[in-house]
């Protein structure tokens, strides 16, 4: 299965009917059940409309000249709604950079980018900003909140750069504090959370504008594997309840049961396995 | 304003040192602005107010009216030109008086010139200058403090000539001394004691004459006067002695005030945006635009500089009111909005080192990296 190549799985994730997906995170054990599902599923309705994410033939180059490197070279991937998939790779592998690119936060050198079925090619800094800002949770490692804002206000300020109606953007903030486990603590500062809760706080605040897209950059790097496994499950959770395409970048093997597949980053390409 | 106001509620103690230094810094620019205007009102209110636009001084005299003597040919050449009524001779001279049967000494500048010209200053108290009154003087309110009240007569040490204080006016100072204000006739007797007294020939010449002239009148007389030339009433103002060298060295004073909370502004927010930067890296890639992050760094050095100027104008005005009166100090609503208008201008210039740090942060920095 790690010598398939991108053309198959990208086929065979769009051929995927929706409502066959697993409705909640999966148990370590039936991980490798779902992948070898995925492979066998072909040939329903194509499902391009709910493919969230879509990177085609993404190529990318540091530098110039001589000293050129090349670290995607010519990546594909489709993420679709409901879907959490993990990328891992060894450090160098181009993980940041695929993450960068996939966020809106950098133009590749050549290849196409799709969020929520936009293309990204020709927006300018100003409308890129304002995609990431709607279609686009990120989650960074260690949380990285702001230090000065309580709980409510991280997920109230995001959906004031929105320009969210404020009543809907309080029912908004109440539900995933809820369903996040994180009411109680919804007047606390991030310095008085665990790392646990920070994380758990900032995967609120990438669901707080309703995006198509979340991408996590290591989300676990700082917590326990406990803290860990709850925060992806979680995560996992929301990804399938509200439809977004999720994509963890990760080190962290512990978490890879959760996620629907696991797409290895080699050579610039990423493979599943 | 969001970011701006809940970044200060969270880090008091940082903010609240900054306001301080700011507080401190605001109270002593308008302090030392106070201080400026006084003393210049002491060395120049008498010219400052007078309604003159220029003055006609001997030529090699210095712009220094004391240094200055014009006679009544130049007076009538400046007639010609500016009409009877543009031109006002005036006589200045600075000497010490004493009360009548007292001992103690009162430097006073005397003003001679015509009692019914526009140069005579109001009366705010007593009888003004008549062309009658013999001996008649109108004084400024501050020789009181010396103790010399309307009806009393002081006695010039130099020529004994006696004058009754017939009534006072306010705010004619100059060079640090009240101005006494007489008529031509009572001028041109002191004038010929004067020059009587220290052995030259009698003389009842002026020193100056003031104008209400146009600027092409100006290069007239310029062109026409004979040893004697036009100087504008600033420069008359600044050749008053003593004047340029105290309102020099304070305005140096305030001019590095604002220098330096320019610079301790635009290091304690560079400072903070450089702890910040990878907050608002994070910011930028979740979507801020530099435009409302810019905007909070200037929101906050807005509300910081306006909450300590607050407190600093408080400050001054509680200190006027508390300052002695022979304190010269002199703070007007307008010198408070205008020295307060120039601190945030400069506040805001000190910001703008952070602003374009803010502008330089790229989104890219939030990937791959821990902690904020």
């Amino acid at each position: 299965m790690s010598t398939w190549n991108l053309n198959t799985w990208k086929i065979s994730t769009k051929m995927m009917p929706e409502t066959a997906k697993p409705e909640t995170a999966k148990p370590e054990t039936e991980r490798s059940v779902s992948v070898t599902d995925t492979h066998k599923r072909t040939g329903s309705s194509p499902q391009s409309a709910q493919a969230k994410l879509v990177l085609n033939g993404v190529s990318h180059q540091y530098g110039d000249g001589e000293s050129m490197l090349t670290v995607l070279d010519g990546l594909s991937c489709t993420v679709s709604a409901g879907e959490l998939v993990a990328v891992v790779g060894p450090s160098g592998s181009g993980k940041s950079t695929f993450l960068s690119i996939a966020g809106a936060l950098l133009t590749p050198s050549s290849g196409e980018v799709q969020i929520g079925g936009r293309s990204l090619a020709g927006l300018h800094a100003r409308e890129l900003a304002d995609l990431r800002l709607h279609e686009i949770g990120f989650i960074f490692q260690g949380a990285n909140l702001l230090p000065y804002l309580k709980v409510e206000e991280q997920l109230r300020f995001v959906a004031k750069l929105g320009r969210a109606d404020k009543q809907q953007a309080a029912r908004r903030a109440d539900e995933l504090l809820e369903r996040l486990g994180l009411t109680a603590r919804r007047r606390h500062y991030p310095d008085k959370l665990s790392g646990g809760e920070r994380q758990r706080v900032a995967v609120a605040r990438a669901l707080m504008n309703d995006p198509s897209v979340i991408l996590a950059d290591e989300p676990t790097a700082s917590l326990d594997a406990d803290r860990g496994r709850d925060v992806t499950r979680l995560l996992a959770e929301r990804v399938k309840a509200e439809g977004k395409a999720g994509v963890i970048v990760t080190h962290d093997e512990r978490i890879l049961p959760y996620c629907d597949r696991v797409l290895r980053l080699e050579n610039g390409q990423l493979r599943e396995g | 304003m969001f970011l701006a106001l809940r970044e200060i509620r969270f880090s008091k103690t940082r903010y609240v040192l900054i306001v301080t230094i700011m507080l401190l810094v605001s109270f002593l620019v308008l302090f030392v602005t106070g201080l400026a205007n006084g003393l210049g009102n002491a060395t120049s209110s008498a010219v400052r107010n007078m309604p003159a636009d220029h003055f006609i001084v001997q030529k090699d005299s210095d712009d220094r009216f004391a240094r200055s003597t014009l006679h009544k040919e130049q007076i009538d050449e400046a007639r010609a030109v500016a009409g009877t009524q543009g031109a006002e001779p005036m006589g200045v001279q600075m000497t010490t008086v004493t009360k009548k049967d007292s001992d103690s000494k009162i430097d006073i500048a005397l003003f001679g010139v015509q009692a019914d010209g526009w140069i005579v200053p109001k009366t705010v108290e007593g009888k003004g200058l008549t062309a009658a009154g013999k001996g008649q003087v109108l004084a400024d309110r501050n020789l009181a403090d010396s103790g010399a009240a309307i009806g009393d007569t002081i006695v010039d040490t130099a020529t004994g000539m006696e004058w009754t204080i017939a009534g006072y006016t306010e705010n004619q100072s100059y060079s640090h001394m009240p101005a006494v204000w007489m008529n031509d006739a009572d001028w041109a007797a002191y004038r010929s004691e004067l020059m009587a007294a220290r052995g030259g020939e009698a003389d009842t010449s002026y020193n100056t004459i003031a104008l209400r002239v146009s600027g092409d009148q100006v290069d007239q007389l310029n062109a026409s006067l004979s040893d004697a030339s036009v100087i504008s009433k600033s420069q008359a103002i600044m050749a008053i002695p003593g004047h340029k060298a105290e309102q020099s060295s304070l305005l140096m004073m305030i001019a590095f005030l604002y220098v330096i909370s320019a610079f301790v502004l635009a290091v304690f927010f560079y400072v903070i945006t450089i702890q910040k930067t990878s907050q608002f890296g994070i910011l930028k890639a979740i979507g801020a635009k530099t435009r409302y992050l810019a905007g909070s760094v200037v929101a906050q050095i807005l509300v910081l500089s306006i909450g300590s100027l607050a407190v600093g104008v408080a400050l001054v005005l509680v200190m006027k009111a508390m300052l002695p009166a022979a304190m010269p100090f002199s703070l007007g609503g307008d010198t408070v909005l205008l020295s307060c208008g120039l601190f945030l201008v400069v506040a805001l210039v000190g910001g703008l080192v952070s602003v374009v740090k803010v502008a330089k942060t790229d989104a890219l920095d939030a990937i791959g990296r821990a902690g904020a």
